[in-house]
């Protein structure tokens, strides 16, 4: 019996031992360079990206006419739905398991940098890549001052409003397109596309309280009336500020103005996708990917949406966004030539860019495809992108923050939608999202 | 007391090992592979190997997928690891991953109004799910339990339908069922805020899932249409556990009782349930861990809100470590509710054991 468990024993310790030095990092698997080094790219690139049929067809267009011009290199793909991609980085970077190229969403960037390799200056210098990326669109892969990848899109989630203009149209509101010279006028033409009140609203006239929308709204605001909510050091959040006190109070003059009902209409119920394609809602803060997402199965309703400006609270349109999906490069890569030359291909290089763009239904990153001829092919393909080519210009990163989505989702979110709906005054709520947010970054 | 047939000298000293002689170790020492031959050698030698060739492969699998995880989240949780960052060489700890010896425990004991964030998710989320557990398990099988002594008195064939009916929704993909309850309790196209719009003749809408000053006796509206959720699919499965041990009730301690003089409640009250206590450990033993481990319909039908009422232990522990990367943190949420399970197991294993079998 004693025998017995010596060998059951035994056999758990081989297994541990087996797990635990498959999961030790393998620092020195660096191997040899398979490239030739003399100017002709050679070898196998792995990609991984994540599941977006859209996304990956315009990456597989551009990694067949990559492969084609060099003969030498040859793509493998792996792609992963969502959530098992995120987990799926996490856990493979720092065991060195990763592939050549990454897929990485901008603002995760840093995050990950230890395991990314910078991009080289003779593919692209810093300077260059400010002058050729938006600003949001780029910031999210530096970090400090170093830049380790290349933005493909420009990720925006505020600075125009989804109008369903079929119902703007039933209410006598005509041409909505052109935005509104300021909030007053904003609010009186919401009011009009909202039907029921205050705990029996059957129609939001303007939905912006998803968790999404709320902090970019919130923090849009704030540095529209040229206040920031991050210290100039970046070492301190600074929310209970006179503009954050006027931003959630012009948040809340719209649901006191019943233009929504934030017990009914939040991330939980009535999603503002949701519920704008099923026209309990008319308008709403979302960016111009979610048409694309659902407009095959409300191709009526998709046809009457479009994008209208949003006022600012300042003299510019100025709005925070994330830096989008774009694509970075292992430092452990074997084929790192290959791949930060497929990289510049694809990114870099503004008809390939463009061409990703149309095949994906996003945002330009470059800013040589925001005007022009490259924006009337944009806007001919995706019409909802119009009012944001025009605006691009004036995003700004959210910034190097020590936990993004823990601001955004546990923080920011859950004080503004209580103080919108009464639980909280306006004050605490300020008080506690800028002490939660300090408590990121330990100050 | 028979005497085992020895075949050879392996299975000799085998029956000497099986009746307590330790000297037969000593005795073979001698032998290079005399061990090994009278391990494996004989007919019981043979029994043993196909012990070990049955038994190995579930070892295997629940010494890498039950027993290394384990151990892996207690060694987590006293560490500062995120996958993120890159540790020491050994599996990342150390380094940017630095030990933290018991602070990720002492923090949970941080009750002060400055406590941070995670500590304040974490307090709500252990009320939330103490809470959630101490509704379902009397409410679960104050409802099986009757519901199932219904269905065997009724007439034999009917059985069959009754069992399956109730047994259906556990069938059913947890996603699938927070789904439908959600549509049920949508606010504006429900299923409940359409039938009490019948009834009342004017349209009502109440915000079931997302109202946070909607309370009863204290219990978020919010949590309760969770548990009501979670019932209706957990239902079955204690049904048919005490449906098989109705069966195995004697009859004749039915019958005796009968001729007592006892009405059907006072054989239910006096002789069924009592007779049914271990089953009823057992079935809220059962009841009270999978309460405590519930994520998918938390996760689909509130994701925690509103205001987190709903969140639970185990979407703290889901979110602290793959969305915010707080891995050490969340293993030491793990390993406080697996003690809580643990704990309320053996308490409960306790207060309703029973000296006796039938």
């Amino acid at each position: 019996m004693r025998k017995t468990k010596r060998s059951i024993l035994g056999a758990m310790l081989l297994a541990f031992a087996l797990i635990m030095a498959a999961c030790t990092n393998d620092d020195e698997s660096g191997g040899e360079e398979p490239e030739t080094g003399s100017g002709e790219l050679s070898g196998n690139v792995r990609i991984w990206t994540h599941q977006n049929d859209a996304f990956n067809d315009g990456l597989q267009a551009l990694a067949d006419s990559f492969a084609a011009e060099n003969p030498g290199v040859t793509f493998e793909f792996e792609t992963f739905d969502y959530d098992t991609y995120i987990q799926t980085l996490q856990t493979s970077l720092p065991a060195g398991t990763e592939a050549d190229v990454l897929q990485v969403f901008g603002s995760w960037t840093c995050s990950y940098a230890d395991n990314l390799a910078p991009v080289p200056e003779s593919v692209l210098t810093t300077a260059d890549a400010d002058s050729a990326f938006f600003e949001a669109a780029l910031d999210g892969y530096k970090c400090d001052d170093q830049l380790y990848g290349m933005p493909q899109e420009f990720n925006i989630e505020y600075g125009a409003t989804l109008v369903n203009t079929e119902l703007a149209e039933a209410a006598g509101l005509g041409d909505l397109s052109e935005g509104w010279d300021d909030w007053d006028a904003f609010t009186a033409d919401a009011q009009k596309l909202s039907e029921g009140g205050e705990g029996d609203m059957t129609r939001a006239g303007f939905m912006f309280t998803t968790a999404d929308a709320l902090p970019y709204t919130f923090y849009s605001m704030i540095v529209q009336q040229g206040g920031s909510y991050l210290s100039e050091d970046g070492s301190a959040f600074t929310i209970n500020t006179p503009e954050g006190k006027a931003a959630l109070e012009q948040m809340t003059s719209f649901v006191e103005a019943g233009l929504v009902d934030p017990v009914l209409y939040n991330d939980e119920a009535n999603w503002v996708g949701d519920c704008f394609f099923a026209t309990t809602c008319a308008m709403g803060v979302v960016g111009p990917w979610v048409v694309a997402d659902y407009k095959d199965d409300f191709p009526e309703v998709a046809a009457a949406a479009t994008y209208a400006p949003l006022p600012s609270m300042g003299d510019e349109p100025n709005f925070v966004a994330d830096s989008g999906w774009g694509l970075t490069v292992s430092n452990r890569s074997e084929v790192s030539d290959a791949a930060w030359a497929f990289v510049q291909y694809a990114a870099l290089d503004a008809e390939n860019a463009l061409e990703w763009n149309a095949a994906a239904g996003t945002l330009p990153a470059l800013r040589a495809n925001a005007e022009g001829d490259a924006a009337t092919t944009l806007v001919e393909g995706f019409p909802q992108f119009g009012p944001f080519l025009d605006i691009l210009g004036s995003g700004q990163f959210v910034g190097e923050l020590p936990d993004r989505d823990l601001l955004w989702y546990d923080i920011t979110y859950p004080h503004i939608l209580s103080a919108l709906q009464g639980n909280e005054s306006i004050d605490d709520a300020l008080a506690a999202m800028e002490r939660e947010a300090n408590e990121t970054i330990g100050g | 007391m028979t005497t085992p047939i020895v075949e050879n000298q392996g299975d000799k000293e085998a029956v000497s090992s099986s009746a307590g002689l330790r000297g037969s170790d000593r005795a073979s020492g001698g032998q290079p592979d005399g061990g090994r031959r009278r391990w494996f050698g004989g007919r019981q030698g043979r029994e043993r190997k196909f012990v070990f060739g049955v038994m190995s492969p579930m070892v295997f699998y629940m010494a890498i997928f039950s027993v290394l995880p384990i151990i892996w989240a207690i060694v987590l949780a006293f560490f500062d690891y995120s996958a993120r960052r890159n540790g020491g060489p050994v599996v990342g700890l150390g380094g940017d991953n630095p030990f933290v010896g018991a602070d990720n425990f002492g923090q949970m004991l941080d009750f002060s109004e400055e406590r941070p964030l995670e500590v304040r998710q974490f307090h709500l989320s252990l009320k939330t799910t103490l809470m959630f557990a101490f509704v379902v398990v009397p409410v679960n099988l104050a409802i099986t339990l009757p519901l199932a002594s219904f269905i065997e008195s009724i007439h034999q064939r009917m059985r069959p339908v009754f069992r399956n009916l109730f047994f259906l929704p556990v069938l059913t993909s947890a996603v699938g069922v927070a789904i439908m309850w959600g549509f049920i309790f949508n606010p504006q196209q429900g299923l409940l805020n359409g039938l009490i719009s019948q009834v009342r003749g004017q349209d009502t809408i109440i915000a079931w899932t997302t109202d946070p000053n909607l309370t009863v006796l204290g219990i978020p509206v919010a949590l309760l249409a969770v548990i009501v959720a979670y019932i209706w699919q957990d239902l079955g499965y204690n049904l048919i556990i005490f449906i098989a041990a109705l069966q195995a009730v004697p009859q004749s301690m039915k019958e005796a009782a009968v001729i007592d003089g006892a009405r059907p409640w006072q054989l239910f009250r006096y002789v069924t349930v009592p007779l049914l206590k271990p089953t009823i450990l057992l079935a809220s033993i059962l009841t009270m861990i999978s309460a405590f481990q519930v994520f998918d319909l938390f996760q689909v039908m509130t994701a925690g809100g509103p205001q987190d009422q709903t969140r639970a232990l185990s979407l703290d522990i889901y979110e602290s470590a793959f969305r915010f990367q707080r891995m050490g943190w969340s293993a030491a949420i793990s390993v406080v509710l697996f003690l809580i399970v643990f704990g309320l197991s053996l308490v409960q294993s306790r207060l309703l054991s029973s000296d006796w079998e039938y």
